[in-house]
């Protein structure tokens, strides 16, 4: 008989090399799908994404950023640009790198079938959104535009990301640039979120688990050099001012003051509210499911009992009763308590 | 024309971003507005008041904090306990039918017509004993558990049980209502697979297909109770013996839950994250359950159904378990050679040859998996006076009897816990694994769903057997 001690050994080093097989498998798929993609192309795309990006905001762009954009050398940046004058994709005035028209076009070709594919993740799987971004950075060089645009018209034909970037249309039509960043609004300033900018990953992370998301509305209370203080979903946030800069608003007009509202998570057992929307953060299959079951604006929605384990709660909607987790009924906007409201 | 065409499609791109994101919003928004409106019109309301209070007193019993776990315990306990207690004496009328009665009349028939003796085993010995098996079975538990199941899920219990119990499997990533279909599985996997279509959330009905297969179901019950009372029960002071069989058996099948919860965390997090999820749970109004339609309903297409496809896999697998025993290559059948040669790998498994050609040939159901061990051990043992020859599967009047012959087997304790284990952990039956594929229709996730439990099932077979062998020694 094999040796008991022996044979627990044999299969101990079994599994521990499994599983650093398995933990160093995401690496090499993605190194040998690189090296099958050619290099270069990657780096002639995404250096075009990067000069794109640049004329966008009004930014300069140089050797240096696209070295440090792309992670690689300045040799290397500098091989690129190369390849892309070359190329006939840029133009390479003596102090801006500058897209010719069929450099532009590509770009946002490339760009386009990014931001398809993140909003395809975050409507119709359950990828968190930290993955988002990464994803579709390998995607951008692997699927065609082809079949981007049957992505696309599965989901709807998008018009922005879940970021809040526009989605260029198929000709490459992208509107304006519009609102400014956090970090620029003064106390006491009304405005709604249009943008969260995902690069860098260690910024946006930060800024996710603060709860923020496109959409939302927020008031500025207090801004200086350590923070920026508002509020949003009458919840109080502050942020680091560089991480605010990473962050676009459209202002409200002085006069307009967003609404006050509760979520439907605050209802107590018996209590009723008007339903004033679905926050954005909710996306695709989650939001269709809410929007069919009628949670739609002026639904009025009462609470109606608590399992027994705390969540999930039933809730009373159009003469149905539906149970929803609290991680979807914080998501629901509400009117002000109603305790006696007519159906 | 075609210019036309495009100065329409680019005015119409153009102004796709003047229209505000949420459109689709909108649209839904003023459908709801419009068909409220509509309905106001037409509608008028009777009171419902009363109904609906009863409704609400029910509720607060079966939803409350101290008081709702224990009801749904007691239901559940219930119905498993009419379901073993109840199938005991159909279950014996049936068996004494096809296998005692119908079964020797069937071969004095095909020895008086002439048959050769190799067709009357393929087809008498193997094809229908095996399906006679699964039906005397198969039959009486499903048609006593599925008519009391479906009557607590008419009656809406049932979706109160999946309210209850979502709080835990949201924690693993699940729906409340795979609370419904593991306690299906219990009865059936199969028919556990075919209940996962009240999941209306693509990942949450995965997560519940894989995982079904971790609810002891009905075919495995049997197996665990008479292991149990032979190895476990045994090994303890005689008056001790019953209650601590028990116990195990009871703890191989929480083991199940305890695994079944720790694979759907694992899978949502692994494989399973690029399936949409989306949860939504009604609690419809309590009605008074339709007592005939129930049965229609649930004879029909739960357990008539499970049966017929069971019942499809055993004829061909009686034909192979009747052929490995009877071909025999230079006087040795086909079945020796597997057992000699799988015997070392099993050993180390702590188990033994003749488990895991049963395993791999009684395939179509859980059930025969006993009858076929013993004809195997019979046959490899070359014990005689017991059975009813090669490739001729058996069953004993008595547990002790069974005992005897697994003792002379070679078995030991450590056989019949990794036996137990296994039964627990290994691949869905034929007929699960074909329900999965017809529920999916993907070849990966059926192959997943028979991999996971298999490898867990070995793993951990061999780490006992290691471990108890580290103790023993």
């Amino acid at each position: 008989m094999v040796d008991p001690v022996n044979a627990l050994m044999v299969f101990g080093f079994i599994v521990i090399g499994l599983t650093a097989l398995f933990i160093t498998q995401k690496k090499i798929v993605n190194n040998i799908r690189r090296t099958q993609n050619d290099k270069m192309k990657m780096h002639v795309e995404d250096a075009l994404k990067h000069i794109y990006d640049c004329e966008y905001k009004n930014m300069g762009c140089t050797l240096h950023s696209i070295a440090g954009n792309l992670s690689i050398s300045s040799d290397k940046a500098a091989k690129v640009i190369a390849k892309l004058e070359s190329l006939k994709l840029i133009m390479n005035d003596p102090d801006k790198i500058k897209l010719t028209d069929e450099g532009r076009k590509y770009a946002l070709q490339v760009i386009r079938i990014h931001r398809i594919w993140e909003t395809y993740l975050a409507d119709e799987t359950s990828k968190d959104e930290l993955e988002w971004h990464d994803d579709a950075e390998l995607m951008e060089h692997t699927i065609s535009s082809e079949e981007a645009d049957r992505l696309a018209a599965s989901i709807g034909n998008p018009l922005r990301d879940p970021h809040g970037d526009p989605i260029p249309s198929e000709t490459g039509d992208i509107p304006e640039l519009e609102g400014q960043q956090l970090n620029t609004l003064d106390e006491g300033d009304t405005a709604r979120i249009v943008h969260l900018e995902d690069e860098p990953a260690a910024v946006y992370k930060n800024l996710v688990s603060q709860g923020l998301h496109v959409g939302m509305d927020i008031t500025v209370n207090k801004r200086d050099k350590e923070e920026v203080l508002f509020e949003s979903e009458g919840v109080s946030r502050s942020i680091p001012p560089v991480y605010a800069a990473n962050v676009t608003v459209v202002k409200f007009e002085a006069s307009i003051k967003p609404e006050s509202y509760k979520k439907l998570s605050n209802l107590k057992i018996g209590e009723k509210g008007k339903v004033i929307g679905i926050s954005k953060a909710c996306r695709g299959q989650q939001r269709r499911r809410l929007m069919d079951l009628g949670i739609v604006p002026g639904t009025v929605v009462s609470a109606e009992m608590v399992s027994s384990g705390g969540d999930p709660v039933a809730y009373l909607i159009r003469g149905a009763t539906i149970a929803l987790r609290k991680s979807q009924s914080e998501k629901i906007y509400i009117e002000e308590r109603l305790s006696e409201v007519s159906n | 024309m075609s210019e036309n065409k495009n100065k329409i499609l680019t005015t119409a791109n153009n102004l796709r971003w003047k229209v505000a994101d949420d459109f689709h919003d909108s649209l839904m928004e003023s459908l709801y507005l419009d068909a409220s409106k509509i309905a106001g019109l037409a509608i008028s309301k009777t009171s419902e008041k009363e109904r609906f209070n009863l409704d609400k007193k029910i509720d607060r019993l079966v939803t409350n904090r101290i008081t709702g776990i224990p009801i749904m315990f007691l239901l559940l306990t219930l119905v498993f306990w009419l379901t073993i207690v109840g199938s005991n004496y159909p279950s014996a009328m049936l068996a004494s039918f096809f296998l005692d009665t119908v079964h020797p009349w069937l071969k004095e028939g095909a020895f008086t017509i002439g048959l050769p003796l190799w067709l009357t085993g393929i087809s008498v010995d193997g094809a229908y004993l095996a399906s006679a098996w699964v039906v005397s079975v198969m039959l009486p538990p499903m048609a006593i558990f599925f008519p009391l199941f479906t009557l607590l899920e008419d009656f809406g219990y049932l979706p109160r049980v999946a309210f209850n119990m979502d709080n835990i499997f949201r924690r693993v990533g699940a729906h409340g209502k795979q609370a419904l279909t593991m306690s299906m599985g219990f009865g059936c996997n199969a028919a556990g697979i075919v209940a996962t279509r009240i999941i209306d959330s693509p990942r949450e009905r995965l997560i519940a297909i894989i995982t079904n297969n971790f609810s002891l179901c009905n075919g495995r019950w049997p197996t665990q109770i008479l292991i149990a009372t032979i190895f476990i029960g045994s090994a303890v002071p005689a008056h001790l013996a019953g209650l601590v069989s028990a116990g195990a058996v009871v703890f191989v099948a929480v083991l199940g839950i305890f695994f079944s919860l720790a694979v759907s965390w694992g899978l949502s997090k692994t494989i399973l994250k690029g399936e949409a999820s989306a949860f939504s749970l009604e609690l419809p109004p309590y009605r008074p359950p339709r007592i005939l339609q129930t049965l229609y309903t649930s004879l029909i297409d739960r357990t008539i159904f499970v049966l017929w496809r069971a019942i499809i896999f055993a004829v061909p697998a009686g034909i192979v378990i009747w052929l490995v025993s009877n071909v025999t290559i230079n006087d040795v059948s086909l079945a020796k050679y597997f057992i000699d040669f799988s015997n070392p790998f099993g050993l180390l498994l702590g188990l033994n040859g003749v488990i895991l050609l049963a395993y791999i040939i009684a395939i179509p159901a859980n059930e025969i998996v006993i009858p076929t061990i013993l004809m195997l051990t019979v046959m490899v043992t070359g014990i005689v006076h017991v059975g009813e020859g090669a490739g001729v599967m058996f069953e004993l009047e008595s547990t002790a009897a069974t005992g005897d012959l697994l003792y002379a087997g070679g078995w030991t304790l450590l056989t019949g816990i990794n036996l137990m284990i296994f039964s627990l952990l290994h691949n869905p039956c034929s007929t699960t694994i074909y329900t999965i594929y017809k529920e999916t229709g993907s070849i990966k996730w059926s192959a997943i769903s028979t991999i996971i439990p298999i490898v867990m099932g070995l793993v951990l077979c061999f780490i006992i057997t290691q471990i108890y062998r580290i103790i023993i020694m």
